[in-house]
């Protein structure tokens, strides 16, 4: 891998890392008003939006503190696509049925308002980077394999 | 490659898991509040052998959603507004009446007087994170109140969902 294509790696890795250690972050912090955003939604019983106010916000900070750190990338990447895919799914239920709710998507208790269309757009874009960061590490490590073959080749042809 | 493929997605379950048992540790009494807590009918210590089934005194407002709070309205509950009396201009359910949390002990006596004990009543205010609604449900079940609801989801879920409201605001 290029010196470029490294930082291009890094930088989307980077990218996702903080908007997801940012959107569970500030989420934690307020469960409550999120569990109110999860009802707007109209998706699930009274109680299971506190259960997963409870427990996504730590889910979405958890795989953004990984992907900071760089390691476990691609669970990480695996898991924050799979919430992705399911806000996407939320959103377009949201759309279909016409609501008109704020997606929730960070700030829970406060900020701007972000329609579901806004906000699918947004997941459509973070889906692209996850594929992207998923495609450039691929790239890495397979190159660290083949050069980790070649310096083994090298050493038994001496 | 399918092995690692595998490994990836079970790491990634892993990854999940851990999260979400961390957010349940860190949050478990409001769970367990969701899930059983508020969600269950108490009754008074001492009223245990004469009550008749339907007609439970609820030691907490029971919680309820948009489609039991338009199920109830339809059968003849009360819809009543927590908010100041400015916000409840502004806006609020259509049907609803207003008894603002702010001035319960001056509007109590007299809505006492007009709505019977056993009405089924709503209460509700400006959604999750807002307590008034709970707090006034509590006030009228000390009043008397025998069936005392909560719609947390409030004047927002309501209006979002594009359901009638009315006020100046609308």
């Amino acid at each position: 891998m290029s010196r470029a294509e490294g930082l291009f790696y890094h930088l989307c890795r980077l990218t996702l890392a903080l908007v997801f250690v940012y959107a569970g972050a500030v989420k934690i912090q307020d469960v409550v008003a999120f569990a109110g955003h999860v009802a707007a939604y109209q998706i699930l019983p009274y109680a299971m939006n506190y259960l997963v106010a409870a427990t996504l916000p730590y889910v979405e900070f958890l795989a953004g503190v990984l992907l900071l750190l760089n390691v476990r990338v691609r669970p990480a990447l695996v898991a924050i696509g799979g919430m992705t895919l399911v806000f996407m799914a939320a959103l377009v239920s949201v759309l279909l049925r016409g609501l008109d709710i704020d997606c929730g998507c960070f700030d829970p208790a406060g900020g701007e308002d972000v329609s579901a269309g806004v906000a699918l757009l947004r997941d459509v874009g973070l889906m692209a980077l996850v594929a992207l960061t998923w495609f450039m590490r691929s790239r890495l490590t397979t190159r660290s394999a083949k050069c980790e073959t070649r310096g083994e080749e090298a050493l038994k042809a001496r | 490659m399918t092995d690692n493929l595998k490994r990836i997605f079970l790491e990634a379950c892993v990854l999940m898991a851990f999260g979400a048992l961390f957010g349940l540790t860190m949050n478990h009494q409001l769970v367990l509040d969701a899930f059983a807590g508020r969600l269950v009918p108490q009754r008074p210590v001492g009223d245990m052998q004469e009550e008749p089934q339907e007609k439970v005194p609820l030691a907490y407002p029971m919680p309820i959603l948009l489609d039991e709070v338009q199920q109830l309205m339809t059968e003849g509950g009360l819809l009543i507004d927590a908010r100041s009396p400015e916000l409840f201009e502004a806006g609020h359910i259509e049907g609803a009446i207003s008894l603002p949390l702010v001035d319960i002990e001056t509007v109590l006596p007299d809505f006492s007087r007009r709505v019977d004990r056993d009405r089924t009543v709503v209460t509700y205010c400006s959604g999750f994170g807002c307590p008034d609604s709970f707090d006034l449900g509590m006030r009228l079940i000390e009043t008397g109140y025998s069936d005392v609801r909560v719609f947390e989801g409030g004047y927002p879920e309501w209006r979002d969902a594009g359901l009638a409201v009315a006020g100046e605001g609308q």
